[in-house]
């Protein structure tokens, strides 16, 4: 008998969609569409100089990495077996 | 040809695309526009690959349904499990 996920579960997975949806038409405009408005329109105000673009997303992959390398570390360290020493 | 080769295949074919029309080669004249919008493409995909795995994991997670019944019948079969290795001397 299926039920229907919990409710911490919804809210949860449908954040993760809306925020990605955000994310992705702010990229999109942001990197796709802005080069073909003229520099003296309203919209450029919302939107950091162009060079954030590259800037921001790199950061966070590294960021990425040196938390996926940080975990792996710890879990590694912990799971290592005593040693023995010998008498 | 292996899925990996096809895959990369597929992405040198692409890479070399945007390069070739990145690196401004003397006979193009591409609008200015055109050309900023092509440079950072391949952060652009990435970052757009990045949200749509982010979304499909969230959408999966919300529409997951609870099985009761198999959780149940799952602790049974721990609990089972458990009392069988010890009989046999193997310790938690």
């Amino acid at each position: 008998m299926l039920q229907r996920a919990t409710a911490t579960d919804q809210v949860v997975g449908f954040g993760l969609v809306a925020f990605s949806l955000v994310l992705f038409v702010y990229y999109t405009l942001w990197i796709i569409v802005l080069p073909f408005i003229d520099s003296d329109h309203g919209i450029h105000r919302y939107f950091l100089p162009r060079e954030y673009a590259v800037i921001i997303p790199m950061v966070a992959g590294l960021l990425l990495l040196l938390f996926i390398g940080v975990f792996i570390m710890v879990v590694m360290w912990k799971s290592r077996k005593p040693v023995k020493k010998s008498e | 040809m292996t899925k990996l080769g096809q895959w990369l295949c597929g992405l040198v074919l692409l890479g070399s695309a945007w390069a070739a029309l990145a690196l401004a080669p003397p006979g193009l004249r591409l609008p200015p526009p055109c050309r900023q919008a092509l440079l950072p493409l391949p952060v652009y995909l990435l970052v757009a690959f990045g949200c749509y795995s982010l979304a499909t994991v969230g959408y999966r997670l919300a529409t997951f349904n609870d099985c009761e019944e198999a959780a149940a019948e799952l602790q049974e079969h721990i609990s089972a499990a458990r009392a069988d290795l010890s009989r046999r001397g193997l310790h938690f």
